[in-house]
């Protein structure tokens, strides 16, 4: 454990400089929106930002990107492919605890199963991860119902908390202890260690005005969302409310879905790229010749929340797919982000 | 871990002959261009690759069975985007695979047993495959029994298959089409409703049932009212696929994944897994 002066911690940002492209919370001036931004200049790095308005997963798992492109040539009969992974080395600088956690479970899905995907895999090569501590949720926060925060405890390279002069500086790494060693950081003593206790578990009491009845009680609903012994009422409740804009899915941490597409470059060259997708769109599950399996709007947003909440899912993920962020509540222009869909489930439990 | 390396980046592969089957359906004889000859590229029948059409995109198609020489064969109807464009193709043209991805069917749990095929229309795809398989390891099956549904005889496919099929011991065919046409003189009517006039097996016996949505579901209340058990009706599911590998999520159906877990099932399974066909 290490200490560094609170002026001073944007050296940790500029040393990763020289290795990795360093990316972290900036606030837009025009916007005033957290965004999770590569950064030239790290004195744009803002550790106080709230929680970046996207999860940082796009530095891992970007929007859209080429994995391959290719040249054919219709005369000649001649196929040139040409893979294009990416796996330049990317510092994450200040994420939070809940996104780390969306990271993890992107690790285990992607990297984890019977087939790692190679794409993600050479994205995640080469990271460094500072991790940051919320001494404080924002408005729509719910990790401690997720046990996904407020502080990380593990998957980091260094754990940044606030101890208000300065910051403690725990390695989660060899990576970690060797940067710290090599920036000559003071050494922390328990008394810093306590210090930082007592502020996560401040931290966590500051929940309870915000984690009211409707964000806790998830364990009812996995068990709901598992065995499927939900009224189909409830569904429809929820479907009547999605307008299919897919923004939980984009802002969620631990969401991986993604469609293929061969994009025409030029005559007799395509890239094919892959792009986020979500499983509320209608066309996600549409076959060729148009059979629609899983065509009525309750039926996907019925899908969603069991790769979210079920038991099955959380074998992949080793824990619930919910990182407890609270965006798809923040972005959806219904009222069904999670933790409204818990209540609505709940609600009906009760009956 | 897979022992694949085409998970991501498709291998190229040379159409080498096109054969028309009926309408809108063609069988592709392709040989992958960068393998060493004499090495038959290994299959499981039941399982699919992804097939690459430079310019076009991908699509899921099932495969036969291991072929004995180099050169394999997909059998692919145009129904979209990218089989439109496959079916521009003609020999020399290459194409990129992915794969093989998938379970298979499940051939050493069925050894001894009565196997029912019911296909309707291009359902019979996948199914030749296993029949192509199970017929190589006759001896180790009971009676085989095909029942084939198309709407009319121009839509039966495989011909040559069928013909040979028709004329080997101990392989019962019956082969029906929608309605009556001159110049056809075999049965006519759904082919849910053959099952029941022919005394079909019901003890030891697996059903392998494939087709559209509404023969599906016909076929599988006759089979399970005439006694076969919901574990013995095994199928192969379609679904929007874009990865293969259990990444991209649009196969997922219920808690499953049909790239990995399937796409074949047992009717059980299919059951369980709460969404539609």
């Amino acid at each position: 454990m290490y200490l560094i002066k609170k002026d001073q911690v944007l050296i940790i940002a500029k040393e990763l400089q020289k290795e990795y492209q360093v990316y972290g919370p900036v606030i837009e001036k025009e916007t005033k929106q957290t965004m999770f931004v590569r950064v030239d200049d790290t004195a744009d790095l803002d550790l106080k930002a709230p929680i970046p308005a996207v999860p940082p997963k796009h530095i891992l798992f970007p929007h859209y990107e080429r994995v391959m492109s290719y040249r054919y040539d219709k005369e000649s009969k001649k196929v040139d492919i040409k893979s294009d992974f990416d796996d330049k080395p990317k510092a994450l600088f200040g994420i939070r605890s809940c996104d780390l956690i969306g990271t993890q479970c992107l690790d285990r899905f992607y990297l984890g199963q019977e087939y790692v995907d190679e794409v993600y895999r050479n994205h995640r090569k080469n990271t460094f991860i500072v991790a940051n501590t919320c001494i404080a949720p924002f408005k729509q926060c719910l990790c401690v119902c997720m046990d996904s925060g407020p502080s990380a405890r593990e998957g980091y390279d260094l754990n940044l908390t606030d101890l208000g002069d300065q910051y403690l500086v725990e390695a989660g790494s060899d990576n970690g202890k060797k940067l710290a060693e090599k920036l000559s950081l003071a050494k922390a003593g328990d008394s810093h260690k306590k210090l930082k206790e007592d502020l996560v578990d401040k931290s966590v009491t500051l929940f309870d005005p915000i984690a009211t009845d409707n964000k806790a009680w998830i364990s009812r609903v996995v068990n709901r969302v598992t065995t499927g012994l939900i009224d189909e009422k409830v569904w429809e409740f929820i479907g009547d409310q999605c307008l299919e804009c897919g923004a939980c899915s984009f802002v969620c941490p631990s969401c991986s879905c993604f469609n293929v597409v061969d994009a025409n470059t030029g005559a007799g060259s395509a890239d094919r790229l892959r792009t986020w997708d979500s499983c509320s769109y209608e066309g996600y599950t549409r076959m060729a010749g148009g059979h629609n399996p899983r065509k009525p709007v309750e039926d996907r947003r019925n899908k969603r929340f069991f790769t979210k909440l079920s038991y099955s899912q959380s074998k992949k993920y080793l824990r619930p797919g919910c990182v407890g962020c609270g965006r798809c509540a923040w972005v959806c222009p219904g009222d069904i982000g999670l933790p409204n869909v818990v209540t609505y489930i709940r609600r009906e439990i009760q009956k | 871990m897979s022992e694949i390396n085409n998970t991501t980046i498709p291998e190229t592969a040379t159409i080498e002959e096109i054969k028309d089957e009926i309408v809108d359906v063609k069988t592709f004889y392709l040989s992958f261009n960068e393998r060493k000859a004499g090495e038959p590229p290994k299959f499981r029948s039941g399982q699919f690759v992804m097939c690459t059409v430079f310019g076009a995109g991908e699509f899921a198609v099932s495969l036969p069975p291991s072929p004995q020489n180099d050169r394999f064969h997909l059998t692919v109807r145009k129904v979209g985007k990218v089989t439109d464009a496959l079916h521009e193709l003609s020999s020399g043209d290459k194409v990129g695979i992915r794969g093989p991805f998938g379970n298979g069917f499940p051939f050493d749990e069925i050894k001894g047993k009565n196997i029912i095929y019911v296909a309707g229309g291009i359902g019979l795809i996948p199914l030749r495959s296993s029949i192509m398989h199970v017929m190589q390891n006759k001896d180790k099956f009971g009676r085989i029994l095909l029942f084939l549904g198309a709407r009319t005889p121009k839509e039966l496919m495989y011909q040559y298959n069928l013909n040979e099929w028709k004329t080997a011991p101990g392989f019962e065919t019956h082969i029906s089409i929608d309605n009556p046409v001159p110049g056809w003189d075999g049965e006519t009517g759904f082919i849910h409703t053959l099952l029941k006039k022919s005394n079909i097996p019901v003890k030891d016996t697996v059903a392998f049932v494939c087709g559209p949505p509404v023969m599906f579901n016909a076929v599988i209340k006759e089979l399970t009212d005439l006694g076969v058990s919901e574990d013995s009706i095994i199928s192969t599911l379609e679904r929007h696929m874009k990865c293969g590998i259990g990444k991209c999520q649009h196969c997922a159906i219920g808690r499953t994944l049909v790239c990995v877990d399937g796409p074949v099932y047992t009717y059980r399974q299919i059951k369980t897994l709460g969404e539609q066909i």
